[in-house]
C-alpha cells in the first residue's frame, strides 16, 4: 500500500460536494443565469454543521442514527472504488458484493429514519426510493457481473481498469452497452433528472428529497455529503469505463480523472437541462430498460 | 425446345387472362374470359403432364423450370379442379347477379385474382428452384386472401386476416426451412443459381449436412403444414372456409391445401437421403397425419355450420394423405391416389354446400334440411360426396383409404393404424348424423324447390360417376402415372438409383 | 460493425416488446429494416457486387419508406395511436423477451449452421427477432401491432438469410421481397377495411367465428 492509493479516497472526500456545484452552473448556464458560485455546497455544509438538530417528539433514536449510518456507509464504499488508473485503498475478490451491500445499508436507514418521522409524505417518498432501488439493483448487478465476466476479475479494482481501443475493437457493443446502464443506474441512483428531480419544492412528486425533509443541522449535512459521495462514486466507475488509459503517469492520470470526472457533472447538468422528469408510471419502464439493456450486454459476454 | 415454351405459357396465360379481366367491362364477359383462360390453361397443362407421365421429366430456363412424373400428376389434378371450380363460379356468380349480390368491381376483383391464384399455384408446380416455390406459395396466400372478402362483412374479414397472418406466419417459418436448406448444402461447391435446385440437392442428397437438414425439415413442415392445414396449425382453415364464396372453398379445399402438402413432399426424399434412410421424416409425417384425423373427429361432431363441417373434413383427408407418405410404400401410392379423391370429392361439396346455402339462404345445418326435395340435382351431389368422404365402400376414397391400412399393416405400424380407424370410425358416425336430416328432413316451407340447368347437373353427375368408377376399376395409365409419381417421393428414381448421393458426373 | 448492427437489432426488439406507441413502434421497425437493408453491404464490403448493392437499396427502400408510409396510412386512417391493454404487460413482455434472448444464444450455439459470415451474433440474433416476431403477434390487440410483429420475424429470416446463405439466388431474394411488400400492402388494406367494418382495429374482438 502506497501514497498513491489514498488518492482516490482523498479526492472523493475533498471533491466530491464540487460536483453539485458544476451540475447547477450548467444548469444556470442553460437558463441564461449565472448561477450559485461553485463552491456552494461547501458553504452549506459549513453553515449547517454550525446549526443545531431540530427533532421531533414523534421520532427515536432510528431517526438520529439514520445519517450517520449513512455517511459512514458512504465513506466505506468510497474506500473501495477506484479512480481511472488508481487502484481502490481497499480492494479484494468479491469487493463489490460489500459496495453494493453499503449503498444499499444507506438506503436502508435513510428509509427507516423517514418512515420513522411518522409522516405520510415520507412514507411515500420512501415507498418509492424503495420501488425504484429494487429495479436499479438488479440493473447494477447484471451490469458489474457482466464485467466481472468480460475481464475475469473479481474486484472493483480490476473490473474497473481503463480500457484500451483493443478492447473497444473487441467488445464494443459490450463496453457500450454497460456504460448506458451504468448511466442510467447513476441517474436513478443519484436522484437526478429522468427519474427524481432535485430541485422541485412539491413533495407530492419528490422521491429522496421527501424523505429528509425533517432532517436539520449537522444531520443534514451529513446526508448532503453522503449523497455527493454516492454521486462521486457511481460517476467514478462510470468514468474508468469511459476515460482512456494514462499509461502509468500519475500527474496525466490525475488531470484526467478529475477533468473527466468534472465533465461528467456538466453532462449531467445538460440531460437535466433538455430533459423533464419522468412520470412516475414511466420511471419502472426506463429502469427496466436499463436492466434490459445490462443483461442484453451480459448474454453477449456469456456466449 | 417446345415443352419449354409450354411451360412458360403454363404460367403467362392464366396471368395474362387475370390482368385482361381488370379492363372488361361486363361482368358476363369477365366470367366467360376467365373460363375460356383457364380453359386454355387446362388444355396445356394435361398436354404437358401427359407428355412427362409418358416420357419423363422436362426442364427449361435454365432447370429453374422443371415438371417431373411428381409435379405433373399434381398439376393435372390440380388443373381439373380448377377447370370444375371455374365452370361452376360461372353459374354461382351468376345466381349471385340476378340477385344483386355483385357489383362489376367485385367480379372484376374476383377473376383476376382467381387467375393470379392460377398462375402462382401453377408456379410451385413447375418450379425446380425452392426459393421460387415458397415465393408461388406466399404468393397464393395473398392473392387468395381477398378472395375470401369478395362480399365485405365482419366474419369475412375476420377470416380473412386470420388466414393471412397465420398462413404468412408460417410460411414465413417455410422460408426459414428453405434457407435451411441452403445451408445444409454449403461445402458441396454448388454455384448460386444451384443451391436451391431441387435436381440439384436431390443428387447431392447423401452428403447434405444432416443435422441442418433436420432443423430444415422441421420448420418446412410447421411452415407448409400451416398452409396445408395440418393440426394443430389448422385455426385458420375453418373460418376462411366458411366465409369465402363457394367457388372460392372449393378451390382452398381442393387444391391449395394440397399444394402446400406437394411442398412438402418435394422435401420428403431429399430429407430421406440426406439423414440415411432411417425414416426420421416419415415418422414426422405420420405423427402430424395422425393428430390431424383426430382433431378434425373431434370437431366434426359437433358441428352446425355445413361449411366448416367440410373444413373439418379437409382437415382430416390432409391429415390422411400425410399419414399415407409417412408410412412409404403402398402408403405413398395410395396418397397420391386419395390427392385426387379427395380434392374431387371436396369440390363437389362446396359446389353443392354453395347453391344450396343460396337456395336456402344459411349454411346452417340445423336449417338445412330435405335437401334431397328442395333440389335434388345439388342434394344428391351433397349426399353423395359426404357418403364418399367418409369412405362409404363403392367410392374411390375407400379404396385409397384402404390401401393405406393395408400399408399400414404391411409396416406393422399398429399403433397408428389403430388411431386412423378410431378417428375414421368417428368421423363415419358423426358426418352420417348430419348427413341424414340434412338429405331427408322436413325442410322449411318457404325455400322454393329451385330447378337444375344442364351445366349444373353436369358439374354433380360427373364428379360423383368418376368417382364410382375409379372406386371400381383404375385404369392402367393412372396407376403408372401414380406409381411413377410416388417413385419420386420414394426416391428410387432409375437414373439416380445408380449414384446414391454420389458425385454428379 | 455488423456485430454493432446486430446489438441494436437486439436492442430495437427489446423497444418494441416495450413500447406502447405505435406510431414509434413502426419507426423503431423502419430503423430496423434499414439497418438490415445495410447488414450484407457490409458483410461483404471487399467483394461489393451489383448484386448486393442492389439488394440493399432495394431492401433499405422498401423497409425503411415503403412499409413505415404504407402502415402510417393505415394508423391515420384508422385514427388510433396505441396499443391499449396488451394480452401481456409491457414489463413482463420485455422480461420474456429477455428469457427469449437468452434462449436464441443457446439455440444459436447449438444450430448446426457453418455461417458464412464471420459474426456470431448473426444466428442467435436471428432467432431472437424470430421469437420476438412471434411475440408481438400473439401478445398485441392492435392489428398494426401485428403487423408490426410478422415483419419484426421477416427480418430475422432475412437476417438469417444474410447469414448462411449469402448466395441466395437475386431472383429469389427479388421474389421474397415482393412477398413481404405484397404481403404488407395487404394486411394495410385490411386494417383498412376492419377499421370501417368494425369501427376499431383490435383484433381481440374478432372472435365471431369460433368452432
Amino acid at each position: 500500500m502506497n501514497a498513491l492509493s489514498f488518492i482516490p479516497l482523498l479526492l472523493a472526500l475533498i471533491l466530491s460536494p464540487l460536483l453539485f456545484g458544476v451540475i447547477n452552473r450548467t444548469k444556470a448556464l442553460f437558463a441564461g443565469r449565472r448561477g450559485q458560485p461553485l463552491l456552494q455546497t461547501y458553504y452549506d455544509l459549513w453553515k449547517l454543521l454550525r446549526k443545531g438538530a431540530v427533532y421531533s417528539r414523534t421520532t427515536t433514536w432510528i431517526f438520529r442514527a439514520g445519517p450517520m449510518v449513512g455517511l459512514a456507509a458512504a465513506w466505506v464504499a468510497a474506500t473501495l472504488v477506484p479512480l481511472g488508473n488508481f487502484p481502490a485503498l481497499i480492494a479484494f475478490p468479491a469487493d463489490f458484493l460489500l459496495f453494493a451491500g453499503l449503498l444499499g445499508l444507506m438506503r436502508f436507514f435513510t428509509v427507516v429514519a423517514a418512515l420513522d418521522t411518522g409522516s405520510s409524505f415520507e412514507g411515500m417518498g420512501a415507498s418509492r426510493e424503495v420501488f425504484f432501488s429494487a429495479l436499479t439493483e438488479p440493473a447494477l448487478f447484471v451490469v458489474l457481473a457482466t464485467l466481472a465476466r468480460q475481464t475475469g476479475q473479481l474486484s472493483l479494482s480490476t473490473m474497473f481498469e481503463p480500457v484500451s481501443g483493443a478492447d473497444w475493437l473487441h467488445g464494443g457493443p459490450v463496453l457500450a452497452l454497460v456504460i448506458i446502464a451504468l448511466m442510467i443506474v447513476l441517474l436513478a441512483e443519484n436522484a437526478r433528472i429522468p427519474v427524481d428531480d432535485p430541485n422541485t419544492h412539491l413533495e407530492l412528486t419528490m422521491i429522496h428529497e421527501v424523505m429528509v425533509l425533517d432532517h436539520s443541522g449537522p444531520d443534514f449535512a451529513f446526508i448532503l455529503y453522503a449523497a455527493a459521495l454516492k454521486l462521486w462514486m457511481l460517476g467514478a466507475l462510470v468514468l474508468s469505463m469511459v476515460l482512456p488509459s494514462s499509461g502509468g503517469n500519475p500527474w496525466l492520470s490525475l488531470a484526467l480523472v478529475s477533468g473527466g470526472m468534472f465533465g461528467l457533472a456538466v453532462v449531467i447538468g445538460v440531460i437535466e437541462s433538455v430533459m423533464a422528469r419522468l412520470r412516475l408510471l414511466v420511471v419502472p419502464q426506463l429502469l427496466i430498460g436499463a436492466g434490459a439493456v445490462a443483461t442484453v450486454a451480459l448474454i453477449l459476454t456469456l456466449r | 425446345m417446345k415443352h419449354e415454351a409450354l411451360l412458360w405459357l403454363l404460367i403467362l396465360v392464366p396471368a395474362a387472362t387475370g390482368a385482361l379481366a381488370l379492363l372488361l367491362r361486363s361482368v358476363r364477359t369477365i366470367l366467360g374470359a376467365m373460363c375460356a383462360g383457364v380453359g386454355i390453361s387446362v388444355a396445356l397443362g394435361w398436354y404437358v403432364a401427359g407428355k412427362v407421365l409418358m416420357s419423363g421429366p422436362v426442364s427449361a430456363g435454365a432447370e429453374w423450370l422443371y415438371l417431373d412424373a411428381l409435379s405433373a400428376y399434381n398439376l393435372g389434378v390440380m388443373l381439373l379442379i380448377y377447370g370444375l371450380s371455374s365452370a361452376y363460379a360461372s353459374v354461382y356468380f351468376r345466381v349471385e347477379l340476378r340477385e344483386g349480390h355483385l357489383t362489376l368491381k367485385q367480379a372484376r376483383l374476383f377473376a383476376s385474382l382467381w387467375c393470379g391464384a392460377l398462375a402462382a399455384m401453377t408456379l410451385v408446380f413447375i418450379s425446380n428452384n425452392l426459393g421460387i416455390m415458397w415465393v408461388g406459395i406466399e404468393a397464393t396466400t395473398l392473392l387468395t386472401g381477398f378472395l375470401i372478402c369478395v362480399h365485405v362483412t365482419g366474419e369475412s374479414l375476420e377470416a380473412m386476416w386470420k388466414y393471412i397472418l397465420i398462413c404468412s406466419v408460417g410460411v414465413a417459418f417455410a422460408f426459414m426451412g428453405t434457407l435451411l436448406v441452403g445451408a445444409s448444402a454449403h461445402g458441396l461447391g454448388l454455384r448460386a443459381p444451384e443451391v436451391l435446385l431441387w435436381t440439384r440437392l436431390q443428387a447431392h442428397a447423401g452428403s447434405l449436412n444432416p443435422a441442418c437438414l433436420k432443423a430444415a425439415f422441421i420448420f418446412l413442415l410447421v411452415g407448409y403444414g400451416t398452409k396445408a392445414g395440418l393440426a394443430p396449425m389448422h385455426n385458420w382453415l375453418p373460418d376462411a372456409h366458411s366465409q369465402a364464396p363457394a367457388p372460392v372453398s372449393a378451390i382452398f379445399s381442393g387444391f391449395m391445401l394440397n399444394t402446400a402438402l406437394y411442398c412438402v413432399m418435394r422435401y420428403v426424399p431429399i430429407v430421406e437421403a440426406g439423414t440415411g434412410n432411417t425414416g426420421w421424416g416419415l415418422r414426422l409425417l405420420t405423427g402430424f397425419g395422425l393428430i390431424s384425423i383426430l382433431v378434425a373427429a373431434a370437431f366434426i361432431l359437433f358441428q352446425h355450420d355445413l361449411k366448416r363441417l367440410l373444413a373439418y373434413h379437409s382437415v382430416e383427408h390432409i391429415g390422411i394423405i400425410t399419414l399415407g407418405v409417412g408410412l412409404g410404400g403402398l402408403g405413398t401410392f395410395a396418397a397420391l391416389f386419395h390427392t385426387l379423391n379427395h380434392s374431387l370429392c371436396k369440390t363437389l361439396a362446396f359446389f353443392a354446400a354453395g347453391r344450396l346455402g343460396q337456395m336456402f339462404g344459411t349454411h346452417d345445418m340445423r336449417k338445412l334440411a330435405g335437401v334431397m326435395r328442395v333440389a335434388p340435382v345439388w342434394g344428391m351431389g351433397l349426399f353423395g360426396s359426404l357418403l364418399a368422404l367418409i369412405g362409404v365402400a363403392p367410392f374411390a376414397l375407400f379404396m385409397s383409404e384402404l390401401q393405406m391400412l393395408k400399408a399400414a399393416v404391411d409396416k406393422g405400424a399398429i399403433l397408428a393404424l389403430v388411431l386412423f380407424l378410431f378417428g375414421a370410425g368417428v368421423v363415419f358416425v358423426g358426418a352420417l348424423g348430419h348427413a341424414i336430416p340434412l338429405a331427408w328432413g322436413k325442410a322449411a316451407s318457404t325455400v322454393q324447390p329451385a330447378r337444375a340447368g344442364t351445366l349444373e347437373t353436369l358439374l354433380v353427375v360427373v364428379p360423383l360417376v368418376f368417382l364410382l368408377v375409379l372406386g371400381l376399376w383404375m385404369p392402367g395409365p393412372l396407376q403408372t402415372a401414380l406409381n411413377a409419381a410416388a417413385d419420386v417421393i420414394r426416391h428410387v428414381s432409375p437414373a439416380l438409383a445408380g449414384s446414391p448421393g454420389g458425385i454428379m458426373p | 460493425m455488423t456485430d454493432l448492427i446486430l446489438v441494436l437489432v437486439v436492442l430495437t426488439n427489446l423497444k418494441l416488446l416495450g413500447s406502447s406507441r405505435l406510431g414509434a413502434s413502426i419507426r423503431v421497425v423502419a430503423a430496423q429494416g434499414v439497418m438490415l437493408g445495410l447488414l450484407p453491404v457490409l458483410a461483404h464490403v471487399h467483394e461489393l457486387s451489383l448484386h448486393f448493392a442492389a439488394l440493399a437499396v432495394g431492401t433499405v427502400a422498401l423497409k425503411g419508406v415503403v412499409f413505415p408510409w404504407l402502415l402510417f396510412r393505415a394508423l391515420r386512417e384508422a385514427e388510433v395511436t396505441r396499443e391499449v391493454e396488451p394480452y401481456v404487460a409491457y414489463i413482463t413482455s420485455i422480461l420474456i423477451g429477455l428469457a427469449a434472448l437468452a434462449a436464441s444464444f443457446w439455440l444459436g450455439g447449438r444450430l448446426p449452421v457453418s455461417t458464412v459470415e464471420p459474426s456470431s451474433l448473426l444466428v442467435p440474433s436471428a432467432l431472437f427477432s424470430i421469437l420476438a416476431g412471434l411475440f408481438l403477434i400473439v401478445a398485441r390487440k392492435r392489428a398494426v401491432n401485428q403487423v408490426l410483429g410478422f415483419l419484426v420475424l421477416e427480418n430475422g429470416i432475412y437476417t438469417f438469410g444474410v447469414g448462411i446463405v449469402a448466395e441466395t439466388p437475386f431472383l429469389v431474394e427479388l421474389g421474397v421481397l415482393l412477398d413481404a411488400f405484397v404481403a404488407v400492402f395487404v394486411m394495410g388494406i385490411a386494417v383498412y377495411h376492419i377499421n370501417r367494418e368494425f369501427d376499431h382495429i383490435e383484433v381481440d374482438r374478432l372472435d365471431r367465428l369460433k368452432g
